[in-house]
């Protein structure tokens, strides 16, 4: 499935369609907790990330507003 | 399944994992900026699309360790460390309120809150109404169409009244405002804030989280349940729509604390999580301290008057008992004669030290009414608990015989 993300060609192997938050475990998005997600310009509520479809062709952004921060020490405790 | 850590365990490994070669403490990255490989990378970082650090101000690994810990301890979405807890409670609620809005707040406050709120966020249109948190009918009846938050601490410092927060959560979700609490005096380990309904958490990190007086700091808690979409709150609109219940660490990230400024220093940020590994038994020994020498000092020939909320005489000891879990905090004032024995005992003390700070492992005393609250006139001193024959008391985890002796000693030759 071939799909734009944050203005970019990706792709998601072997999957023809998956669910918002299946995808960001797909494109190993960091710090998903934060992450807000677009998909073709719409943006999501957190509690629809299960129910929602993201299929070949769609535009996706994630986006942060931490304006910093990453993951160099990640969170919890093992 | 993945267990959830209690408390005394998130407070020395939430929002840590080993870092470079195994380290058990968090890196100190004293580096302003952060550079990255591409102009395509930053460009990103900028436009929200990539986590990634740029400088400092704005956020910093090392803090970034320390907020996480924090948000874990108080159930929060997320965390803000400040440059000092003053820092705090102006980010929080410049994030909220704007020129021509109304903070309705308790009337007893630590100077420098009070100060804030009546003198100088009043210069920019932000006006202030104090009032007696413990009268919820008053506090109810001071609400109207211009306030946008309700702010008040755990313990009032120094009045030590303990306000009913569940009580207080109700008449905000009524107003359809926020309330923002000021836990400095208690920690996430005494008050569970947001169970009894604070929606910001703020803690002046330089007290009990150090633990030792060596940094100054702040930190702002979200607990993510205000909804921003109500009435009132139109400056939100973008953040909501953005970052839904983010919408208060966004707007207060991208616009009121990185233009502020005031963030902290990451040496700080380790001495705060170093610190707060320890906050779980120094808060015991704290507390079994100060309930020793209050019922000391209530029971001396040489003393007035002892307030503490875990003695039972305490107008407040039913409220701090159902809201701090059999625990009454570590400060306590007591009345002597007047003034002058009030100066002649601190001047006596050997041990405690007469200084401007409280939530050290020392012991330390002041005279509120000739330092601290030196400022305030009669009127505002009444609402602040605040007498001139009052000494406040930091009650520190040293050896609690050594600091009754220290005090016994000291009222002897008043």
């Amino acid at each position: 499935m071939n799909l734009t993300v944050n203005g970019k060609p990706s792709t998601v192997d072997g999957k023809e369609s998956v669910n918002v938050t299946e995808l960001l475990v797909e494109l190993k998005v960091p710090q998903a907790e934060y992450v807000t997600v677009e998909l073709n310009g719409e943006v999501l509520e957190r509690e629809a990330f299960d129910a929602t479809v993201v299929r070949e062709g769609d535009a996706v952004e994630f986006l942060y507003f931490m304006g910093g921060g990453n993951s160099t020490f990640p969170k919890g405790a093992k | 399944m993945k267990r959830e850590f209690r408390l005394d365990t998130l407070l020395i490994h939430g929002g840590f994992e080993p870092g470079p070669a195994g380290a058990t403490t968090v890196p100190i990255v004293q580096s302003s900026s952060f550079a990255h490989d591409t102009a395509e990378d930053l460009e990103d970082i900028f436009r929200g699309r990539k986590v990634g650090h740029v400088y400092t101000r704005i956020n910093n690994p090392t803090t970034e360790s320390l907020e996480r810990r924090l948000a874990l301890l108080e159930g929060g979405i997320s965390c803000i460390a400040t440059s000092s807890g003053m820092a705090a409670i102006t980010l929080a609620v410049l994030t909220i309120v704007r020129s021509g809005d109304e903070i309705l707040s308790s009337a007893s406050l630590f100077g420098g809150t009070f100060s804030l709120f009546r003198d100088t966020l009043s210069n920019y249109g932000i006006a202030t109404r104090f009032v007696d948190p413990s009268d919820l009918e008053a506090m109810r009846a001071a609400v109207n169409e211009r306030t946008r938050l309700i702010f008040v601490e755990t313990m009032g410092n120094p009045r030590l009244d303990v306000p009913d927060l569940a009580a207080l959560a109700a008449i905000a979700r009524e107003a359809g405002v926020p309330l923002v609490v000021d836990a400095t005096v208690t920690t996430p380990l005494l008050a569970r804030v947001k169970e009894l309904g604070a929606d910001i958490v703020v803690h002046s990190t330089s007290k009990y989280i150090n633990g030792t007086g060596s940094a100054i700091g702040g930190a702002i808690i979200d607990c993510g349940t205000f909804d921003w979409r109500r009435k009132g709150y139109p400056h939100f609109e973008p953040f909501v729509k953005k970052f839904r219940q983010f919408a208060f660490t966004a707007r207060a990230r991208k616009l009121i604390h990185k233009d502020l400024g005031a963030c902290p220093a990451p040496m700080n940020s380790y001495l705060f999580s170093e610190g707060i590994e320890t906050m779980a038994l120094r808060m015991e020994r704290h507390c079994d301290n100060a309930l020793r020498l209050a019922k000391f000092l209530a029971a001396h020939p040489q003393v007035a008057w002892v307030n503490y909320p875990g003695l039972a005489g305490s107008p407040w000891h039913e409220t701090a008992k159902k809201q701090f879990g059999g625990r009454f905090g570590a400060l306590l004032t007591f009345g002597l004669a007047d003034k002058e024995a009030a100066f002649r005992c601190i001047d006596g003390l050997r041990l405690a030290k007469n200084l401007a700070n409280i939530g050290d492992a020392k012991t330390l005393v002041i005279h509120p009414a000739s330092t601290i609250c030196a400022d305030f006139g009669p009127e505002e001193k009444a609402l602040m608990g605040v007498s001139e024959e009052m000494i406040r008391v930091s009650v520190g985890i040293e050896a609690i015989d050594d600091i009754i002796e220290d005090f016994a000693e000291s009222l002897n030759i008043i």
